[in-house]
Protein backbone atom coordinates (compact mmCIF):
# COMPACT_ATOMS: atom_id res chain seq x y z
CA UNK A 1 0.00 0.00 0.00
CA UNK A 2 2.76 2.17 0.66
CA UNK A 3 3.78 2.90 -2.98
CA UNK A 4 -0.07 4.87 -3.13
CA UNK A 5 1.59 7.37 -0.80
CA UNK A 6 4.68 8.09 -2.67
CA UNK A 7 3.84 11.54 -5.40
CA UNK A 8 5.86 9.88 -8.04
CA UNK A 9 3.84 6.74 -7.72
CA UNK A 10 0.34 8.87 -7.77
CA UNK A 11 1.75 10.66 -10.89
CA UNK A 12 2.84 7.48 -12.86
CA UNK A 13 -0.86 6.00 -11.56
CA UNK A 14 -2.02 9.36 -13.33
CA UNK A 15 -0.07 9.29 -15.89
CA UNK A 16 -0.81 5.22 -17.04
CA UNK A 17 -4.80 6.62 -16.26
CA UNK A 18 -4.12 8.80 -19.26
CA UNK A 19 -1.89 7.03 -21.56
CA UNK A 20 -4.51 4.19 -21.34
CA UNK A 21 -7.28 6.62 -22.49
CA UNK A 22 -5.52 7.81 -25.64
CA UNK A 23 -3.86 4.31 -25.88
CA UNK A 24 -6.57 2.31 -27.54
CA UNK A 25 -7.78 5.02 -29.56
CA UNK A 26 -4.49 5.71 -31.79
CA UNK A 27 -3.74 2.18 -31.71
CA UNK A 28 -6.61 0.60 -33.14
CA UNK A 29 -6.73 3.71 -36.01
CA UNK A 30 -3.46 2.40 -36.46
CA UNK A 31 -4.14 -1.13 -36.79
CA UNK A 32 -7.12 -0.35 -38.99
CA UNK A 33 -4.51 1.87 -41.07
CA UNK A 34 -2.22 -1.33 -41.49
CA UNK A 35 0.47 1.93 -39.66
CA UNK A 36 0.93 -0.31 -36.48
CA UNK A 37 4.36 -0.06 -36.91
CA UNK A 38 4.00 3.86 -36.96
CA UNK A 39 3.81 4.07 -33.33
CA UNK A 40 8.01 2.60 -33.13
CA UNK A 41 8.85 4.60 -36.27
CA UNK A 42 7.55 8.09 -33.93
CA UNK A 43 9.54 6.73 -31.35
CA UNK A 44 12.64 6.28 -33.12
CA UNK A 45 12.28 9.75 -34.69
CA UNK A 46 11.76 11.13 -30.99
CA UNK A 47 14.98 9.70 -30.22
CA UNK A 48 16.35 12.12 -32.62
CA UNK A 49 13.76 15.00 -31.15
CA UNK A 50 15.41 13.99 -27.59
CA UNK A 51 18.94 14.07 -28.63
CA UNK A 52 18.26 17.56 -30.40
CA UNK A 53 16.50 19.06 -27.24
CA UNK A 54 19.83 17.57 -24.97
CA UNK A 55 22.14 19.28 -27.36
CA UNK A 56 20.64 22.37 -27.79
CA UNK A 57 19.77 22.57 -23.62
CA UNK A 58 16.42 22.83 -23.85
CA UNK A 59 13.40 20.42 -22.62
CA UNK A 60 13.64 17.54 -24.41
CA UNK A 61 9.88 16.88 -24.90
CA UNK A 62 8.90 20.34 -26.41
CA UNK A 63 11.87 19.41 -29.34
CA UNK A 64 10.32 16.22 -29.82
CA UNK A 65 6.69 17.83 -29.97
CA UNK A 66 8.50 19.96 -33.03
CA UNK A 67 10.50 17.23 -34.95
CA UNK A 68 7.60 14.51 -34.60
CA UNK A 69 4.59 17.77 -36.40
CA UNK A 70 7.40 17.94 -39.32
CA UNK A 71 7.35 14.38 -39.17
CA UNK A 72 3.39 13.92 -39.34
CA UNK A 73 3.32 15.67 -42.82
CA UNK A 74 6.26 13.94 -44.21
CA UNK A 75 4.40 10.72 -43.33
CA UNK A 76 1.49 11.69 -45.02
CA UNK A 77 2.97 12.51 -48.11
CA UNK A 78 5.04 9.29 -48.36
CA UNK A 79 2.06 7.40 -47.63
CA UNK A 80 0.06 9.05 -50.46
CA UNK A 81 3.01 8.92 -52.90
CA UNK A 82 3.46 4.90 -51.93
CA UNK A 83 0.02 3.85 -51.21
CA UNK A 84 0.37 -0.32 -51.86
CA UNK A 85 3.49 0.14 -49.79
CA UNK A 86 2.28 1.93 -46.67
CA UNK A 87 5.33 0.12 -44.88
CA UNK A 88 7.68 1.54 -46.96
CA UNK A 89 7.53 5.35 -45.68
CA UNK A 90 7.72 3.82 -41.95
CA UNK A 91 10.92 2.02 -42.54
CA UNK A 92 12.39 4.61 -44.49
CA UNK A 93 11.41 6.98 -41.37
CA UNK A 94 12.78 4.72 -38.72
CA UNK A 95 16.04 4.17 -40.48
CA UNK A 96 16.29 8.07 -40.89
CA UNK A 97 15.26 9.20 -37.34
CA UNK A 98 17.87 6.47 -35.61
CA UNK A 99 20.48 7.79 -37.87
CA UNK A 100 19.83 11.39 -37.10
CA UNK A 101 19.60 10.84 -33.35
CA UNK A 102 22.32 8.54 -33.52
CA UNK A 103 24.30 11.57 -35.68
CA UNK A 104 23.11 13.88 -32.75
CA UNK A 105 24.04 12.33 -30.24
CA UNK A 106 28.00 11.24 -30.73
CA UNK A 107 28.41 15.72 -31.26
CA UNK A 108 28.08 15.69 -27.80
CA UNK A 109 28.27 11.73 -26.14
CA UNK A 110 28.89 13.97 -22.35
CA UNK A 111 25.77 15.27 -22.91
CA UNK A 112 23.65 12.99 -24.57
CA UNK A 113 24.77 9.41 -23.67
CA UNK A 114 23.28 9.46 -19.66
CA UNK A 115 20.07 11.13 -20.13
CA UNK A 116 19.15 9.04 -23.75
CA UNK A 117 19.51 5.90 -21.85
CA UNK A 118 16.02 7.26 -19.38
CA UNK A 119 14.27 7.83 -22.49
CA UNK A 120 14.90 4.55 -24.48
CA UNK A 121 13.89 2.52 -21.25
CA UNK A 122 11.60 4.90 -19.38
CA UNK A 123 11.44 5.56 -15.75
CA UNK A 124 8.12 5.91 -13.55
CA UNK A 125 10.65 8.61 -10.90
CA UNK A 126 11.25 10.94 -13.97
CA UNK A 127 7.85 11.92 -14.19
CA UNK A 128 7.66 15.93 -13.67
CA UNK A 129 4.04 17.40 -12.77
CA UNK A 130 4.32 19.53 -16.15
CA UNK A 131 4.63 16.14 -18.14
CA UNK A 132 1.73 14.83 -16.07
CA UNK A 133 -0.43 18.38 -16.98
CA UNK A 134 0.80 17.77 -20.68
CA UNK A 135 -0.76 13.96 -20.44
CA UNK A 136 -3.83 14.64 -18.73
CA UNK A 137 -4.70 17.43 -21.56
CA UNK A 138 -3.44 15.28 -24.67
CA UNK A 139 -5.49 12.42 -22.96
CA UNK A 140 -8.90 15.27 -22.78
CA UNK A 141 -7.99 16.17 -26.62
CA UNK A 142 -7.50 12.98 -28.08
CA UNK A 143 -10.63 11.61 -26.32
CA UNK A 144 -12.88 14.13 -27.29
CA UNK A 145 -11.70 14.14 -30.65
CA UNK A 146 -12.89 11.26 -30.87
CA UNK A 147 -16.43 11.74 -29.46
CA UNK A 148 -17.09 14.31 -32.13
CA UNK A 149 -15.29 12.75 -35.57
CA UNK A 150 -15.87 8.96 -34.65
CA UNK A 151 -18.32 8.90 -37.44
CA UNK A 152 -15.63 10.10 -40.30
CA UNK A 153 -13.05 7.98 -38.74
CA UNK A 154 -15.24 5.14 -38.73
CA UNK A 155 -15.77 5.84 -42.39
CA UNK A 156 -11.95 6.73 -43.08
CA UNK A 157 -10.62 3.82 -41.19
CA UNK A 158 -13.10 1.45 -43.41
CA UNK A 159 -11.48 2.97 -47.10
CA UNK A 160 -10.63 5.89 -48.01
CA UNK A 161 -11.81 6.21 -51.51
CA UNK A 162 -15.55 6.18 -50.29
CA UNK A 163 -14.75 8.77 -47.34
CA UNK A 164 -13.15 10.75 -50.26
CA UNK A 165 -16.50 10.19 -52.20
CA UNK A 166 -17.73 10.82 -48.92
CA UNK A 167 -16.61 14.29 -48.91
CA UNK A 168 -14.34 14.18 -46.15
CA UNK A 169 -11.13 16.07 -46.18
CA UNK A 170 -9.13 12.83 -45.56
CA UNK A 171 -5.59 14.25 -45.88
CA UNK A 172 -6.51 16.99 -42.90
CA UNK A 173 -7.59 14.15 -40.89
CA UNK A 174 -4.45 12.14 -41.95
CA UNK A 175 -2.01 14.58 -40.92
CA UNK A 176 -4.19 15.57 -37.52
CA UNK A 177 -3.80 11.91 -36.52
CA UNK A 178 -0.43 11.48 -37.18
CA UNK A 179 0.55 14.56 -35.28
CA UNK A 180 -1.66 13.43 -32.16
CA UNK A 181 -0.01 9.67 -32.33
CA UNK A 182 3.47 11.52 -32.45
CA UNK A 183 2.86 13.92 -29.67
CA UNK A 184 1.18 11.23 -27.64
CA UNK A 185 4.53 9.25 -28.58
CA UNK A 186 6.95 12.13 -27.32
CA UNK A 187 4.89 12.80 -23.87
CA UNK A 188 4.53 9.06 -23.07
CA UNK A 189 8.29 7.98 -24.02
CA UNK A 190 10.05 9.33 -20.67
CA UNK A 191 7.72 6.80 -18.20
CA UNK A 192 7.56 3.73 -20.43
CA UNK A 193 10.72 4.43 -22.63
CA UNK A 194 10.74 4.42 -26.53
CA UNK A 195 11.76 1.14 -27.26
CA UNK A 196 8.46 0.09 -25.64
CA UNK A 197 5.91 2.81 -26.44
CA UNK A 198 4.94 1.49 -29.56
CA UNK A 199 3.90 -1.56 -27.80
CA UNK A 200 1.83 0.07 -25.37
CA UNK A 201 -0.17 1.96 -27.85
CA UNK A 202 -1.09 -1.20 -29.97
CA UNK A 203 -1.48 -3.80 -27.60
CA UNK A 204 -4.80 -2.73 -25.74
CA UNK A 205 -6.45 -2.43 -28.92
CA UNK A 206 -5.39 -5.50 -30.91
CA UNK A 207 -6.19 -7.62 -27.57
CA UNK A 208 -9.63 -5.80 -27.94
CA UNK A 209 -10.10 -7.05 -31.55
CA UNK A 210 -10.02 -10.23 -30.40
CA UNK A 211 -12.53 -9.75 -27.98
CA UNK A 212 -15.16 -6.92 -29.36
CA UNK A 213 -16.99 -7.47 -32.76
CA UNK A 214 -18.00 -3.32 -33.31
CA UNK A 215 -16.13 -0.84 -33.81
CA UNK A 216 -16.92 1.30 -30.57
CA UNK A 217 -16.41 -1.91 -28.51
CA UNK A 218 -13.17 -2.46 -29.68
CA UNK A 219 -12.49 1.37 -27.81
CA UNK A 220 -14.24 0.74 -24.79
CA UNK A 221 -12.65 -2.89 -23.93
CA UNK A 222 -9.11 -1.48 -25.24
CA UNK A 223 -9.57 1.62 -22.82
CA UNK A 224 -10.65 -0.77 -19.98
CA UNK A 225 -7.34 -3.42 -21.18
CA UNK A 226 -5.15 -0.79 -21.35
CA UNK A 227 -6.18 0.69 -17.84
CA UNK A 228 -5.65 -3.39 -16.11
CA UNK A 229 -2.38 -3.86 -17.75
CA UNK A 230 -0.80 -0.32 -16.73
CA UNK A 231 -2.05 -0.07 -13.39
CA UNK A 232 -0.33 -3.77 -13.02
CA UNK A 233 2.66 -3.57 -14.91
CA UNK A 234 3.21 0.10 -12.83
CA UNK A 235 2.70 -2.06 -9.94
CA UNK A 236 5.30 -4.90 -10.74
CA UNK A 237 7.43 -2.12 -11.53
CA UNK A 238 7.58 -0.48 -8.46
CA UNK A 239 7.41 -4.10 -6.15
CA UNK A 240 10.53 -5.58 -8.41
CA UNK A 241 12.11 -2.56 -9.69
CA UNK A 242 11.92 -3.71 -13.29
CA UNK A 243 11.49 -0.87 -15.90
CA UNK A 244 8.07 0.20 -15.97
CA UNK A 245 7.48 -0.22 -19.92
CA UNK A 246 8.41 -3.78 -19.75
CA UNK A 247 6.54 -4.79 -17.32
CA UNK A 248 3.42 -3.01 -18.77
CA UNK A 249 4.17 -4.97 -22.37
CA UNK A 250 4.55 -8.09 -20.21
CA UNK A 251 1.51 -7.72 -18.80
CA UNK A 252 -0.27 -6.92 -22.13
CA UNK A 253 1.63 -9.90 -24.01
CA UNK A 254 0.35 -12.24 -20.83
CA UNK A 255 -3.11 -10.86 -21.34
CA UNK A 256 -3.06 -11.04 -25.31
CA UNK A 257 -1.83 -14.92 -24.47
CA UNK A 258 -4.78 -15.42 -22.37
CA UNK A 259 -7.34 -13.83 -24.59
CA UNK A 260 -6.48 -15.99 -27.44
CA UNK A 261 -6.71 -19.12 -25.71
CA UNK A 262 -9.97 -18.18 -24.27
CA UNK A 263 -11.01 -16.99 -27.59
CA UNK A 264 -10.08 -20.28 -29.09
CA UNK A 265 -11.32 -22.84 -26.83
CA UNK A 266 -15.08 -20.79 -26.78
CA UNK A 267 -15.06 -20.77 -30.45
CA UNK A 268 -14.12 -24.61 -30.82
CA UNK A 269 -16.89 -25.47 -28.03
CA UNK A 270 -19.85 -23.79 -28.14
CA UNK A 271 -19.97 -21.03 -31.18
CA UNK A 272 -22.08 -22.40 -33.92
CA UNK A 273 -20.50 -23.01 -37.34
CA UNK A 274 -21.44 -20.21 -39.83
CA UNK A 275 -23.07 -20.60 -43.10
CA UNK A 276 -21.92 -19.18 -46.25
CA UNK B 1 -28.45 20.56 -66.50
CA UNK B 2 -26.18 17.55 -65.66
CA UNK B 3 -25.18 16.02 -62.52
CA UNK B 4 -21.97 15.22 -63.98
CA UNK B 5 -20.44 16.37 -67.67
CA UNK B 6 -16.72 14.37 -68.68
CA UNK B 7 -15.85 16.55 -71.69
CA UNK B 8 -12.84 14.96 -73.70
CA UNK B 9 -11.25 12.79 -70.67
CA UNK B 10 -7.92 11.63 -71.64
CA UNK B 11 -5.89 9.47 -68.52
CA UNK B 12 -2.15 7.64 -68.66
CA UNK B 13 -0.31 5.98 -66.43
CA UNK B 14 2.80 7.23 -66.21
CA UNK B 15 3.57 7.64 -69.88
CA UNK B 16 0.89 5.11 -71.13
CA UNK B 17 -2.29 6.64 -72.19
CA UNK B 18 -5.34 4.46 -70.91
CA UNK B 19 -8.20 6.23 -72.08
CA UNK B 20 -8.65 8.99 -74.67
CA UNK B 21 -11.77 10.81 -76.06
CA UNK B 22 -14.79 10.08 -73.30
CA UNK B 23 -17.52 12.24 -73.11
CA UNK B 24 -20.36 11.86 -72.11
CA UNK B 25 -22.96 13.50 -69.42
CA UNK B 26 -25.29 12.14 -66.81
CA UNK B 27 -28.21 13.69 -65.70
CA UNK B 28 -31.11 13.30 -63.26
CA UNK B 29 -33.03 10.54 -64.22
CA UNK B 30 -30.03 8.49 -66.39
CA UNK B 31 -29.16 4.91 -65.75
CA UNK B 32 -26.09 4.93 -67.46
CA UNK B 33 -24.23 1.21 -67.78
CA UNK B 34 -20.29 1.24 -69.03
CA UNK B 35 -18.93 -1.37 -70.36
CA UNK B 36 -16.00 -2.66 -72.14
CA UNK B 37 -13.64 -5.96 -71.93
CA UNK B 38 -11.24 -7.26 -69.44
CA UNK B 39 -8.34 -4.23 -68.36
CA UNK B 40 -10.81 -1.46 -70.59
CA UNK B 41 -9.83 0.94 -67.49
CA UNK B 42 -13.68 1.49 -66.75
CA UNK B 43 -12.87 1.48 -63.05
CA UNK B 44 -10.19 4.16 -64.16
CA UNK B 45 -12.40 6.09 -65.54
CA UNK B 46 -14.71 5.91 -63.05
CA UNK B 47 -12.16 7.11 -60.17
CA UNK B 48 -11.29 9.88 -62.20
CA UNK B 49 -15.10 10.64 -62.34
CA UNK B 50 -15.10 11.08 -58.58
CA UNK B 51 -12.13 12.91 -58.41
CA UNK B 52 -9.72 9.90 -56.93
CA UNK B 53 -7.56 10.32 -60.05
CA UNK B 54 -6.89 13.55 -61.93
CA UNK B 55 -7.41 13.60 -65.68
CA UNK B 56 -3.89 14.07 -67.52
CA UNK B 57 -6.59 15.81 -70.62
CA UNK B 58 -10.29 17.08 -70.55
CA UNK B 59 -12.25 17.56 -67.78
CA UNK B 60 -15.06 16.03 -65.36
CA UNK B 61 -17.75 18.27 -64.32
CA UNK B 62 -19.88 17.87 -61.05
CA UNK B 63 -22.71 20.28 -60.46
CA UNK B 64 -22.82 21.89 -56.93
CA UNK B 65 -26.73 21.41 -56.34
CA UNK B 66 -29.45 18.21 -56.97
CA UNK B 67 -32.73 19.23 -58.62
CA UNK B 68 -34.07 20.09 -55.37
CA UNK B 69 -31.14 23.03 -54.91
CA UNK B 70 -29.37 20.83 -51.88
CA UNK B 71 -25.93 19.89 -52.09
CA UNK B 72 -25.24 17.09 -54.29
CA UNK B 73 -24.49 13.60 -52.79
CA UNK B 74 -22.65 10.70 -54.41
CA UNK B 75 -22.75 7.19 -53.26
CA UNK B 76 -20.01 4.71 -54.79
CA UNK B 77 -19.30 1.01 -54.50
CA UNK B 78 -16.21 0.17 -55.65
CA UNK B 79 -14.77 -3.08 -57.13
CA UNK B 80 -14.60 -6.05 -55.15
CA UNK B 81 -15.83 -5.21 -52.21
CA UNK B 82 -16.00 -8.79 -50.93
CA UNK B 83 -11.95 -8.73 -50.40
CA UNK B 84 -12.44 -5.48 -48.33
CA UNK B 85 -10.73 -5.72 -44.35
CA UNK B 86 -11.82 -8.73 -43.21
CA UNK B 87 -10.42 -7.89 -39.72
CA UNK B 88 -12.59 -4.37 -39.53
CA UNK B 89 -14.20 -4.21 -36.26
CA UNK B 90 -17.99 -3.74 -37.14
CA UNK B 91 -21.29 -5.54 -37.72
CA UNK B 92 -23.09 -5.32 -40.84
CA UNK B 93 -25.88 -2.86 -39.28
CA UNK B 94 -23.15 -0.48 -38.50
CA UNK B 95 -21.47 -0.42 -41.55
CA UNK B 96 -24.44 0.12 -43.31
CA UNK B 97 -25.76 2.77 -40.89
CA UNK B 98 -22.08 4.55 -41.93
CA UNK B 99 -23.25 5.57 -45.22
CA UNK B 100 -26.13 7.72 -43.62
CA UNK B 101 -24.02 9.72 -41.49
CA UNK B 102 -23.00 11.79 -44.82
CA UNK B 103 -26.34 13.55 -45.70
CA UNK B 104 -25.05 16.07 -43.27
CA UNK B 105 -25.11 13.62 -40.11
CA UNK B 106 -21.30 13.27 -39.08
CA UNK B 107 -21.94 15.38 -35.83
CA UNK B 108 -25.77 14.58 -35.24
CA UNK B 109 -27.93 11.55 -33.96
CA UNK B 110 -29.90 9.39 -36.38
CA UNK B 111 -33.46 10.06 -36.13
CA UNK B 112 -36.18 7.48 -36.78
CA UNK B 113 -36.44 7.69 -40.29
CA UNK B 114 -32.89 7.15 -40.72
CA UNK B 115 -33.66 3.85 -38.89
CA UNK B 116 -36.28 3.11 -41.34
CA UNK B 117 -33.62 3.96 -44.14
CA UNK B 118 -31.13 1.38 -42.86
CA UNK B 119 -33.79 -0.94 -42.22
CA UNK B 120 -35.34 -1.24 -45.64
CA UNK B 121 -32.29 -1.27 -47.43
CA UNK B 122 -31.16 -3.98 -45.38
CA UNK B 123 -34.20 -6.48 -45.49
CA UNK B 124 -34.13 -4.88 -49.55
CA UNK B 125 -30.78 -6.94 -49.87
CA UNK B 126 -32.22 -9.89 -47.56
CA UNK B 127 -29.41 -8.99 -44.81
CA UNK B 128 -32.14 -7.71 -41.73
CA UNK B 129 -31.40 -11.05 -40.18
CA UNK B 130 -27.55 -10.97 -40.39
CA UNK B 131 -27.55 -6.97 -39.18
CA UNK B 132 -25.35 -8.41 -35.70
CA UNK B 133 -23.08 -10.50 -37.65
CA UNK B 134 -19.39 -9.01 -37.65
CA UNK B 135 -18.71 -7.92 -41.34
CA UNK B 136 -15.24 -10.38 -41.52
CA UNK B 137 -17.72 -13.43 -40.88
CA UNK B 138 -19.49 -12.72 -44.32
CA UNK B 139 -19.20 -14.88 -47.51
CA UNK B 140 -18.02 -12.62 -50.67
CA UNK B 141 -22.05 -12.06 -52.12
CA UNK B 142 -23.17 -10.84 -48.67
CA UNK B 143 -20.27 -8.50 -48.39
CA UNK B 144 -21.30 -7.34 -51.78
CA UNK B 145 -25.40 -6.95 -50.54
CA UNK B 146 -24.31 -4.76 -47.64
CA UNK B 147 -22.10 -2.57 -49.64
CA UNK B 148 -25.11 -2.07 -51.83
CA UNK B 149 -27.10 -1.18 -48.65
CA UNK B 150 -24.61 0.79 -47.49
CA UNK B 151 -25.01 2.71 -50.70
CA UNK B 152 -28.74 3.26 -51.01
CA UNK B 153 -29.01 4.35 -47.18
CA UNK B 154 -26.84 7.14 -48.16
CA UNK B 155 -30.22 8.57 -50.69
CA UNK B 156 -27.33 9.78 -53.06
CA UNK B 157 -28.13 11.89 -55.94
CA UNK B 158 -25.91 9.87 -58.06
CA UNK B 159 -24.68 6.35 -57.69
CA UNK B 160 -21.30 5.31 -59.40
CA UNK B 161 -21.02 1.15 -59.16
CA UNK B 162 -17.80 -0.46 -60.47
CA UNK B 163 -19.38 -4.52 -60.63
CA UNK B 164 -21.90 -4.37 -58.35
CA UNK B 165 -23.69 -7.55 -58.80
CA UNK B 166 -20.66 -9.86 -58.92
CA UNK B 167 -21.13 -12.45 -56.52
CA UNK B 168 -24.92 -12.36 -56.90
CA UNK B 169 -27.48 -14.89 -58.16
CA UNK B 170 -29.72 -13.70 -61.30
CA UNK B 171 -32.78 -13.35 -58.89
CA UNK B 172 -31.24 -10.90 -56.59
CA UNK B 173 -29.22 -9.30 -59.53
CA UNK B 174 -32.87 -8.79 -61.86
CA UNK B 175 -34.47 -7.11 -58.63
CA UNK B 176 -31.39 -4.93 -58.07
CA UNK B 177 -31.76 -3.99 -61.40
CA UNK B 178 -35.12 -3.04 -60.64
CA UNK B 179 -34.71 -1.46 -57.83
CA UNK B 180 -32.08 1.04 -60.06
CA UNK B 181 -34.34 1.76 -62.32
CA UNK B 182 -37.05 3.00 -60.08
CA UNK B 183 -34.97 4.93 -57.99
CA UNK B 184 -34.45 6.58 -61.48
CA UNK B 185 -37.52 6.83 -62.88
CA UNK B 186 -39.47 7.36 -59.71
CA UNK B 187 -36.64 9.39 -57.68
CA UNK B 188 -34.65 11.20 -59.99
CA UNK B 189 -31.37 9.54 -59.34
CA UNK B 190 -28.78 8.85 -61.82
CA UNK B 191 -26.39 5.52 -62.02
CA UNK B 192 -23.29 4.98 -63.95
CA UNK B 193 -22.69 1.35 -63.11
CA UNK B 194 -20.26 -0.73 -64.51
CA UNK B 195 -21.10 -4.32 -66.02
CA UNK B 196 -20.61 -7.22 -67.91
CA UNK B 197 -24.43 -8.12 -68.08
CA UNK B 198 -25.41 -5.66 -71.02
CA UNK B 199 -27.82 -8.21 -72.21
CA UNK B 200 -29.65 -8.69 -68.71
CA UNK B 201 -29.17 -4.82 -68.25
CA UNK B 202 -30.79 -3.67 -72.38
CA UNK B 203 -34.19 -3.48 -70.34
CA UNK B 204 -33.61 -0.99 -67.16
CA UNK B 205 -30.61 1.02 -69.02
CA UNK B 206 -31.49 4.38 -70.54
CA UNK B 207 -27.96 4.78 -72.14
CA UNK B 208 -25.05 2.11 -73.19
CA UNK B 209 -21.26 3.88 -73.17
CA UNK B 210 -18.80 1.04 -74.74
CA UNK B 211 -14.91 1.50 -74.00
CA UNK B 212 -12.91 -0.30 -77.07
CA UNK B 213 -9.34 0.02 -78.12
CA UNK B 214 -9.55 1.54 -82.23
CA UNK B 215 -7.03 -0.31 -84.32
CA UNK B 216 -3.71 1.38 -84.40
CA UNK B 217 -3.87 2.94 -80.98
CA UNK B 218 -1.74 1.67 -78.47
CA UNK B 219 -2.66 -2.13 -77.05
CA UNK B 220 -3.94 -0.83 -73.69
CA UNK B 221 -5.45 2.16 -74.81
CA UNK B 222 -8.84 2.40 -74.80
CA UNK B 223 -11.68 5.23 -75.80
CA UNK B 224 -15.44 6.00 -76.21
CA UNK B 225 -16.96 3.25 -78.77
CA UNK B 226 -20.23 5.06 -78.88
CA UNK B 227 -22.78 6.30 -76.28
CA UNK B 228 -26.68 4.77 -77.56
CA UNK B 229 -29.50 5.31 -76.16
CA UNK B 230 -31.19 2.51 -75.01
CA UNK B 231 -34.74 3.14 -73.87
Amino acid sequence: MEMFFHGFMQRAFLASLSISIIAPILGLLLILRRQSLMADTLSHVSLAGVALGLLLGVNPTWTNIFIIMILAVILEYLRTIYRSYSELSVALLMSAGMAIALFLMSLDQAKTSVNITQFLFGSIVTISQEQLILLVGLSAIVALLYVIFRKPLYVLMFDEDTAFTAGLPIKRISILFNALTGVTIAVAMPIVGALLVSAIIILPAAIALRISDCFNGVILIGIFIAISGMNSGLILSYLYSTPPGASITLVFIAIFGLTLITKTFFTHFFKKPTNG
Amino acid sequence: MPYISIKDLAFKYGSETVLTHISFDIHPGDFVILTGENGAAKSTLLRNILGLLKPTNGHVTISKLNNQQQPLTIGYVPQQVASFNVGFPSTVYELVQSGRYQNGRWFKRLNQEDKEHIKSALLAVGMWDMRHKKIGDLSGGQKQRISIARTFVTDADVYILDEPTTGMDKASREAFYQLLKHSCTHHAKAVLMVTHDYNDLQQYATRHVALTRKEGTPWRCFSMDSCKELS
